[in-house]
């Protein structure tokens, strides 16, 4: 239920994919001349008529008048020049038609190669682009641009298609209409030169158009258009829940690079294409090819090109590679496994795509294996009989040649033959020495020994000759008679065979653990790169580190030139000189469209540099380019897969450092808010205050007057002057703090006794709470002190306020000045009052905190001690909240640097 | 003006305890009140003020909420576990949501500070005048243009009765029977609509304005309903003409 449920959805989405972007229209004919271009502008122009916006991008006419006639009526996109070695050819104008925007634009000929330079190199990419900016495009191709029939065109014509079109592109198609026509009305039509040929080509495509080709290739058209007329109402139903008509089956298809691997991919698509199954690739990289390929990347060897094992191993991986993209463009997916044992690779891979079926090609089979159930046919039928197992027998035998070079060219390294030689040598001498202690049994374990030794520092076959080597040595010199092959005795013989098998499995084992041992370091030196990345990704803590990391990563694991440009960052520097203009048009591209551009691909390909997409979840988020060395014509499968992966990893990294980068500004933003709504509650509280006191006694007289005693008048006369006079005194504040604020400030210093100051804020303070207590203790005989008087003596005003607000009726406030450590002033006001707890004596300097205690702020520890903070700031002194002396109330302690006393000192004797 | 308030000029004044922090704002109420007649008590500490009025009591509490001792909000809290005398709430802080949370921990009114002396005298009188007034005000409010007749449940304007639905009289009778004092939204729609319908506001915004528009009342001028946005309404009791 579940499955059928998520097969409907899928159904439903491809459904919506063919919707909203531009929809595919393709006129399919089975060979040039049938008449596509004729019946795509026929169309067009019944389109045009029903009012449709119908634009030709570009259609050739070859000078064919009926077919021109036809096109004259409709609107015709100018073709842009493209100058390439000296000629002047003409393309369609992609830009041009993407500005257009036209309902459904004519773009014939899909399987078109552009000219060099061009944005994309062949036409279907054009026309991708085209139905990405959702315009509707109607084109025109022949059964055999079809990459997945490729082979089989191959097979029936003889003629080799090369301009191919990936059958993926047609998973955008709306509708495919077969233009058709009988082959001999085609020959008719040929031989009238009615069918436009390209000179060049002309007499190979003469063998094409034999009658029995043309049937079949029709055939094929005709079998093609019912194939995805079947999927299509295969999806539709789906789509409508009327039950699947198939059961999706995953097809994996395996291959092993020695030779058809391409053939086997498009052989196994095909397969999985009819069931409407998805499907994937994959190759089984055992520890001898990996060991083989570590050979050829060797320095010290990359001089002996003769070296046909890597040349073999080479091609081997290039077939690959080419088999993946392939794979790829067709729309399968592709996986390198690593194991020692191909069969069980296979099962698991199998397993965990849920696959029904594997493709395999026809193994070359050795007489021995098969004699021992050992193919991997016979391997994968016994041990995956869940499997349904297809073995594509490809056209030509398979090149059993390939392990004849094989062979040769590993006794061909350098080391080896040394290696089994001195070995053998080793082995009979010490024997010859040992003869006399050891019995002839025992001297074959001696030899064993040999054999092992070199197994397990080479390869199977180097074991295999030395145990040949050591037999023939040992028979020869030791066993009778002697300086003979022969044999005598039955003793010996048996002695001498089993010696074999045993020098055979014991080297076969020790070479099979030296292969684990190489297959596993070629999958871990993916896993350490990643692991590598990780590491310094995660020190990265904004978008310039994350992109520092990862380029030196990137260069470091893949030996090439990294860049990188992630949300208008780009970086390193040195790299950047690199990047051309060109480039940069390849780089803009591949984060527009999320699609790798450049070197190794099929777009922009003039760029010396491979660019990746970095991509968050949906949107680009920028793009990293590589530079291969010139001389790398391929990317390996696994470079491109583990570029691919890392380049993910520092997307992901990117994202999360734009996150993080996101919610600081929001914490920033927030702070600011905060502090705003701080100061305007600060600012509110402490004028309303005072404004209350004075609206509330002069409404008081207004009213109730002629109601009250003199006396009662005259107080409320007084309070409106005191509470005048605080207001006052905190727009004073206010003034203070926005000079402060701003670093404006600038202090004229002066001298003056500390005792005046002090003196000073206390009058100031009793004229206003008159009932308060002010107990003094200074330091007689002080020198005076460089300050500005007017700033300090706020200050102190403004803490001795402070604290007569908290303490309670008829304590005093303590001021208590000192000299300490000879060149500063201390003074501490103390107040009795119920203190303040530990956490929260750092935060009364804040000015956040007088909001956060509501109403209760008023005490004056809204703006008042943050303004102290300032103004003693100002003067490099300090402020700190201490718990009073013997344990209630507070202290606030200010410390002054005394000035320039000791210059005052100098001063006073004379000296500057 | 006279003394309008002391409707009994023989009976003991009314006692109000001042309980703020401020000597200047404690001063010009305390000499207010005392010009119009009331016996005042003054406390600049909220543990103070809960000392006094437990020791002497007090007809009416005026609390400010910034206190040095405590928040303002604990002393009404803590003042509501054994008092049910009036409290108004002195606040700077002028946020609906703050006074609803302030009428809801037991607060009976709310002046914003700066405040007119007026308007919290006519406060003060709105509370002390159900508490001196008897039975003897009967069931009908008359201020010559208006009048109410809660028995008979008849409102008549410039003599000419109003008929009013059943909802719009329950909403009148429950706001004149407090003139002058605060009534919370809540309040209101847990009377008319009943517990459930606590928290939809828009019912009575509807039925208050019908009811402003039968008494050709203006909600931007009112002169018997005042909307305090958010917190409630309030009946504008005017002087009586007749009794």
């Amino acid at each position: 239920m579940g499955a059928e449920q998520a097969e409907q959805a899928d159904a439903l989405l491809g459904e919506l994919k063919r919707q909203t972007p531009g929809r595919l229209t393709v006129f399919l004919g089975a060979a040039p001349g049938v008449g596509k271009t004729c019946a795509m502008l026929i169309r067009a122009r019944e389109l045009q008529h029903q009012g449709v916006d119908v634009v030709i991008g570009i259609v050739d006419t070859h000078g064919r008048s009926e077919t021109q006639t036809i096109a004259e009526g409709l609107p015709l996109l100018p073709r842009k020049k493209v100058d390439y070695q000296g000629r002047r050819l003409e393309e369609m104008d992609l830009d041009g038609l993407l500005a257009r925007k036209p309902a459904i634009a004519l773009v014939d000929e899909l399987a078109h190669r552009n000219v060099p330079g061009s944005r994309h190199e062949r036409r279907w990419q054009d026309v991708e682009e085209l139905l990405d900016a959702g315009i509707d495009v109607y084109t025109t191709v022949n059964i055999q641009h079809l990459e997945s029939l490729n082979d089989v065109v191959h097979q029936i014509t003889g003629v080799k298609v090369s301009e191919t079109v990936p059958d993926a592109v047609f998973e955008r198609l709306r509708d495919i209409r077969l233009v058709d026509l009988p082959a001999r009305e085609l020959i008719e039509r040929l031989n009238q030169g009615k069918v436009y040929l390209p000179e060049q080509a002309a007499h190979a495509l003469q063998a094409f158009f034999s009658p029995s080709n043309l049937t079949a290739l029709r055939e094929l058209a005709m079998q093609t258009v019912a194939e995805h007329v079947d999927a299509d109402l295969r999806e539709k139903r789906t789509a409508r829940g009327l039950g699947g008509i198939s059961i999706q089956r995953h097809v994996l298809i395996a291959i092993d690079g020695r030779g058809h691997s391409e053939y086997l991919v498009r052989a196994g698509a095909r397969m999985a294409e009819r069931r409407g199954a998805p499907w994937s690739v994959v190759t089984v990289e055992t520890g001898r090819s990996a060991g083989a390929a570590q050979h050829t990347e060797d320095p010290d060897r990359a001089a002996s090109t003769l070296n046909s094992v890597a040349r073999d191993e080479q091609q081997r991986v290039m077939e690959i590679d080419k088999a993946f993209a392939l794979a790829r463009n067709l729309g399968g997916e592709t996986e390198v496994l690593h194991n020692t044992d191909i069969t069980q690779a296979l099962l698991d891979a199998a397993a965990a795509r849920g696959a029904k079926s594997i493709v395999i090609g026809r193994t070359r089979e050795r007489l021995v294996a098969r004699i021992f159930n050992r193919t991997l046919t016979q391997q994968l039928l016994q041990r995956g009989a869940r499997y349904e197992l297809t073995i594509v027998s490809t056209p030509q035998a398979r090149q059993r040649s390939l392990r004849l070079p094989d062979v040769t060219g590993e006794l061909l390294t350098r080391r080896e033959p040394l290696l089994i030689l001195v070995a053998s040598a080793g082995a009979t001498a010490i024997a010859a020495m040992a003869e006399h202690y050891l019995g002839l049994q025992d001297l074959s374990l001696v030899f064993l020994v040999a054999v092992v030794l070199v197994a397990s520092r080479t390869r199977m076959i180097s074991a295999v000759i030395t145990a040949a080597l050591c037999f023939l040595s040992y028979d020869f010199f030791f066993i009778e008679p002697r300086l003979t092959f022969l044999i005598s005795a039955h003793r010996g013989v048996a002695t001498v065979l089993l010696f074999l098998a045993a020098a055979l499995i014991a080297g076969r084992l020790a070479s099979r653990l030296r292969m684990q041992v190489v297959a596993l370091r070629a999958a871990n030196s993916h896993a350490t790169a990643m692991q590598n990345l990780g590491r310094r990704l995660a020190k990265a803590a904004d978008l310039r580190q994350v992109i520092a990391a990862g380029t030196s990563a990137l260069q470091s694991a893949l030996h090439a030139e990294a860049w990188m440009r992630i949300n208008g960052e780009s970086g390193p520097a040195a790299s950047t000189d690199h990047v051309t203009s060109k480039d940069l048009m390849a780089a803009d591209w591949t984060q527009q469209h999320g699609q790798a551009s450049g070197r190794y691909t099929d777009t922009l390909t003039n760029s010396a540099w491979w660019f990746l997409p970095v991509r968050s979840d949906k949107d680009g988020l920028g793009v990293v380019g590589l530079r291969f060395p010139l001389g790398m014509g391929r990317l390996s499968f696994e470079q491109r897969r583990l570029a691919e992966s890392m380049v993910e990893d520092i997307g992901q990294a990117a994202l999360r450092t734009q996150l993080v980068s996101q919610l600081e500004v929001a914490r920033v933003t927030g702070e600011t808010e905060r502090l705003r709504s701080a100061l305007l509650s600060s600012v509110s509280h402490d004028l309303r205050s005072p404004l209350s006191s004075m609206i509330g006694a002069a409404d008081s007289l207004t009213r109730y007057g002629k109601d009250m005693g003199p006396e009662d008048q005259q107080s409320l006369l007084e309070t409106i002057h005191l509470e005048g006079e605080r207001l006052d005194r905190y727009i004073q504040n206010l003034l203070d703090m926005t000079r402060l604020g701003q670093q404006g400030l600038t202090l004229t210093r002066d001298w003056i006794g500390i005792d005046e100051l002090i003196g000073s804020a206390t009058r100031r303070l009793q004229r206003y709470e008159p009932e308060v207590r002010i107990e003094h203790d200074v330091t007689p005989k002080l020198p005076p002190i460089h300050v500005h008087p007017a700033l300090i003596e706020q200050a102190l005003f403004n803490v001795m306020e402070n604290a007569a607000k908290f303490s309670p009726p008829g304590q005093a406030v303590r001021v208590q000045v000192r000299r300490i450590e000879h060149d500063q002033l201390q003074i501490d006001v103390s107040d009795r009052g119920p203190g303040i707890p530990e956490e929260e004596r750092r935060r009364i300097f804040d000015m956040f905190y007088s909001v956060e205690r509501g109403d209760r702020g008023k005490q004056g520890t809204g703006l008042g001690l943050t303004i102290v903070q300032g103004i003693v700031g100002a003067h490099m002194g300090r402020v700190e909240a201490l718990p009073g002396p013997e344990g209630c109330g507070t202290t606030i302690r200010l410390t002054l640097p005394w000035g320039g006393y000791m210059s005052q000192e100098s001063k006073e004797n004379g000296t500057p | 003006m006279g003394r309008p308030d002391q409707a009994n000029p023989g009976a003991p004044a009314a006692r109000v305890l001042i309980i703020d922090d401020e000597p200047q704002i404690r001063k010009f109420i305390d000499i207010s009140l005392r010009s119009q007649g009331y016996a005042t008590l003054l406390a600049a500490t909220g543990q103070e003020g809960l000392t006094l009025l437990a020791s002497k009591g007090s007809d009416l509490v005026v609390l400010d909420l910034g206190l040095p001792d405590k928040d303002g909000k604990d002393v009404l809290k803590e003042l509501r576990q054994w008092s049910r005398v009036p409290v108004i709430v002195l606040t700077v802080r002028s946020g609906e949501d703050e006074k609803v949370a302030l009428l809801d921990a037991g607060a009976n009114d709310y002046v914003t500070k700066p405040f007119g002396v007026e308007e919290l005298m006519a406060r003060i009188r709105a509370f002390l005048r159900t508490a001196t007034r008897g039975a003897d005000d009967g069931p009908i409010y008359d201020d010559g243009v208006l009048k109410i007749d809660l028995v008979q449940r008849e409102v008549s304007v410039h003599g000419q009765v109003v008929p009013l639905a059943r909802k719009e009289f329950s909403l009148l009778s429950l706001l004149v029977q407090q003139p002058g004092r605060l009534v919370t939204q809540t309040q209101i729609l847990r009377e008319i609509w009943g517990p459930t319908h606590e928290e939809d506001a828009h019912y009575l915004r509807i039925l208050v304005g019908k009811l402003r528009h039968k008494l050709g009342d203006d909600a931007s001028d009112p002169r018997y309903i005042a909307t305090e946005p958010g917190v409630g309404l309030r009946f504008i009791a005017k002087e009586r003409q007749t009794a």
